[in-house]
């Protein structure tokens, strides 16, 4: 029989042959006890779990015993998978009591450099040694959330905030397989524990906030994305206020972070969503997009340029109205990039159809800001690949208003003959100046002959606070004298 | 040049013009073609030119070489039947071969980039051979008169006459609108001289000068065009200008462009979308009752939370009591 005489604390079993308090004892399979027998058995089996096994430090101690609990809870999963009505009250606080203990733990600290060092293509995560458990544990925990047989409202006693807290702690666990269980987990606890709901909404935030203005290290971030996109896709219309002042505090500066390309599909995903529920969030959100536009960051600049396409596809025609002038200011730079990934990204907006017909309903305005920077690129990028997309788009522009686009050459042109005069004017005035100072009758005429430039050694001007520094300094060695022993 | 030397050059020209049209009857027949695939029709034409066109403006060739070019292009089509399929070569032989007479060296464009940023199917030496059946059918060296030449001889009279014609008559203007009347094909059955005229009218028209008017009424008078002839070509020129100045816009076509980018923008291109795994959460109207007093608190830490909204679902310590006792009977 197992005891665990100690609550909530964790236990770890003591080396074999040692005289322990508790042995632990391989149980019974539940298909050898009669039915009315079951329910304490699995009581005994959850509690048997509660033992905890050392896979870090000394992987290869209790073998046997870290097979038994391994066997346990794989049965375990089976009973409640295959069975109904085995999931009975008793056994809520039991399972969740079981969770808790293997889960809720001090997550240890990363080996990895941490924030935008880490590059989640080149740095390897450090897995979870105790896998081969906490796999098991999830998974049954997971089977026991969606059975059939659950019941909200017994678990609601077991599962509270402080469960659900700890739960959101180890998102930052820097195993994937352990976060993607997680990500499950919690989805499934916010479908139906309706009273929990804010609650998670709220402390999902707080690690949000710490993350952008704090730490900008977390690891569970594109998972907790992930499940918000299904939240977000879940919104009742008219949207709460909450959820919009969660779109413009926490999405949109979510942007901002270094590691962004870690997180970033999802973060787009639930941009798109709330656009799609609520169109007049468009122009906050694209404003907020061009306020934090990345200047030197060329990587993100096409990740921003990816979800700024995401969004137009959506886009109301009357919204795109109102941002389309600083939006296409910002393209234009784009376009104009000397990194030819970012221009190439701004250059395929022109093969979407929808943006197109978009821009050929304002053409008349779109068209001066984007002409300069096209035009003046056919001729001076490096990238050939380049030159051929500024054609594709320029030709478009042509076919949607040929005056337009006349009118826009002539602009160009007449701009560039006024900057020209501008230069030749300026370069006159110097030569103006250069003969004026040549007419000086104070000018020396002897050094008509032109002297060979000769390099003398500059004398600095002495200082007696310095000199006398530099005289008396000493070296810290010769100071400070070592002490035996420290 | 002076006044008169500019009227000499004009009869001169006047004279010569008849040779750089292209045949009628092939332009009618080109026109009177049905989309079609072994001729070439008037649309086929029509869209060619506004590709030679845009390949005038990448490069940033002049008006000139287009006038010339789209020139060389009609004389052809309207002496040679050739398929649509090679439509494309003999419309970029033609530009650059105008652009060899017209633009500088540093400036021309060498026919391998023509051929990349045209999109076209056929090879240098293609272009190459091409050009040579061109000017040999055409007999071309490298002098045309077009409209174009007209335009600029009306333009300089206007001037040496108006003390302030540079700033009535814009050429760059006038140009744009030959450019656009050029893009149709029946405005190459004009005269040069009578189509730059009119164009010329039409402009002084839209400026209301008085004193212009006297002067292309003068030229009218020195080249004896007659009003009939004039007055057909100004109502064609004024509808397709109107045309040009409308400012509708069409929903250009996208696909018929070819659009190559690098392997690395084309793989981010198609990884991005992500389909989303997790089931939708619909939020009910009235679970979240809570929602108005955590409104506020959005900003707060996790501690004071706790205990603050602990309201309907007042949770208890964590190891409810009588889980304890059971362990300790076990």
């Amino acid at each position: 029989m197992l005891t665990c005489n100690k609550s909530g604390d964790r236990m770890v079993v003591d080396a074999p042959n040692s005289n322990g308090p508790f042995q632990p004892v391989a149980l019974m399979h539940f298909r050898d006890v009669a039915p009315a027998e079951q329910e304490k058995l699995f009581i005994q089996k959850l509690r048997q779990c509660c033992v905890l096994f050392d896979f870090l430090s000394d992987p290869l101690s209790d073998l046997k015993w870290k097979e038994v609990k391994r066997a346990a809870l794989s049965e375990m999963v089976e009973y409640i998978t295959h069975n109904r009505n085995v999931i009975t009250e008793p056994i809520y606080p039991e399972v969740v009591h079981m969770f808790a203990v293997n889960m809720f733990r001090t997550l240890p600290p990363s080996s990895n450099p941490t924030g935008a060092e880490f590059d989640p293509e080149e740095d390897e995560p450090t897995l979870e040694a105790a896998w081969p458990h906490l796999q098991l544990v999830y998974e049954f925990f997971l089977r026991f959330l969606e059975s059939p047989d659950f019941q909200p409202n017994i678990a609601k006693k077991y599962i509270d905030q402080k469960f659900v807290m700890q739960l959101l702690d180890l998102f930052d666990s820097e195993d994937p397989r352990e976060r993607d269980f997680l990500k499950t987990t919690l989805h499934r606890i916010y479908g139906k524990f309706l009273g929990l709901r804010a609650y998670i909404r709220k402390h999902i935030n707080n690690i949000f906030y710490r993350f952008i203005y704090e730490t900008e290290h977390h690891n569970g971030i594109a998972e907790l994305l992930e499940i918000l996109g299904s939240i977000i896709n879940g919104f009742a219309l008219p949207l709460k206020e909450e959820h919009k002042i969660f779109l413009l505090k926490v999405l949109l500066p979510l942007h901002k972070v270094k590691s962004l390309s870690v997180y970033h599909p999802q973060l787009a995903y639930c941009v798109v969503q709330f656009l799609e529920k609520d169109s007049t969030l468009t122009e906050p959100v694209v404003m907020a997009l061009l306020k934090y536009w990345p200047k030197t960051h060329s990587p993100k600049e096409v990740m921003f340029l990816n979800e700024l396409e995401e969004i137009l596809d959506v886009i109301e025609p009357s919204e795109f109205v109102k941002v389309q002038e600083p939006l296409f200011r910002q393209l234009a730079k784009c376009v104009s990039s000397p990194h030819f990934q970012v221009a190439e990204r701004a250059l395929y907006y022109w093969n979407n159809e929808y943006i197109m017909s978009l821009i050929s309903d304002n053409a008349a305005k779109i068209l001066p800001i984007m002409f300069p920077a096209l035009y003046r690129n056919s001729k001076t990028h490096w990238n050939k690949t380049i030159h051929g997309l500024i054609y594709n788009a320029l030709k478009l522009f042509m076919e949607m208003n040929q005056k337009l686009f006349d009118d826009c050459t002539q602009q160009f042109r007449a701009e560039k003959n006024k900057e020209k005069a501008k230069s030749k004017e300026r370069e006159e005035a110097w030569i103006k100046i250069e003969n004026l100072a040549k007419s000086n009758p104070q000018l020396q005429h002897d050094q008509r002959k032109e002297r060979p430039m000769v390099r003398r050694k500059s004398e600095l001007p002495q200082d007696i606070y310095t000199t006398k520094a530099l005289e008396s300094h000493r070296r810290a060695d010769d100071m400070l004298t070592t002490h035996d022993g420290l | 040049m002076d006044a008169f030397k500019l009227m000499k050059e004009l009869r001169v020209n006047y004279e010569q013009e008849a040779h750089y049209l292209p045949r009628e009857t092939g332009l009618r027949l080109i026109e009177s073609t049905t989309e079609d695939d072994s001729r070439i029709s008037a649309k086929c034409r029509d869209a060619k030119v506004e590709d030679v066109w845009s390949l005038t403006s990448f490069f940033g060739y002049s008006t000139q070489t287009f006038v010339l070019a789209v020139n060389l292009l009609d004389r052809f089509l309207a002496m040679i039947r050739i398929q649509p399929k090679h439509l494309s070569c003999v419309s970029v032989s033609c530009l650059h071969m105008a652009a060899k007479v017209t633009e500088e060296e540093c400036n021309l464009a060498p026919p391998v980039e023509l051929i990349r940023i045209g999109q076209c199917r056929f090879t240098a030496s293609d272009l190459c051979r091409m050009e040579k059946i061109v000017a040999e059918k055409l007999n071309f060296k490298s002098k045309a008169v077009t409209a174009l030449t007209f335009l600029d001889l009306y333009h300089q009279i206007a001037l040496s006459h108006c003390t302030d014609g540079k700033e009535i008559l814009s050429l760059e203007k006038l140009e744009a609108q030959l450019k656009a009347c050029l893009c149709r094909i029946s405005f190459s059955k004009a005269k040069p001289s009578v189509l730059a005229l009119s164009l010329l009218r039409q402009e002084i028209h839209a400026v209301q000068s008085e004193d212009m008017l006297e002067i292309a009424c003068h030229i009218q008078r020195h080249l004896k065009i007659t009003d009939a002839e004039l007055r057909l070509w100004s109502e064609r020129v004024a509808r397709c200008l109107s045309d040009y100045s409308s400012p509708e816009c069409s929903k250009p076509n996208h696909r018929k462009l070819q659009w190559i980018v690098s392997r690395r923008t084309a793989q981010n291109l198609h990884s991005y979308r992500t389909v989303p795994e997790l089931p939708t959460i619909p939020e009910h109207c009235w679970d979240e009752s809570e929602s108005e007093d955590s409104c506020e608190d959005v900003m707060s830490s996790g501690e004071e939370s706790l205990s603050s909204s602990l309201g309907s679902d007042a949770e208890g310590p964590y190891f409810p009591l009588h889980l304890r006792r059971q362990h300790l009977h076990a």
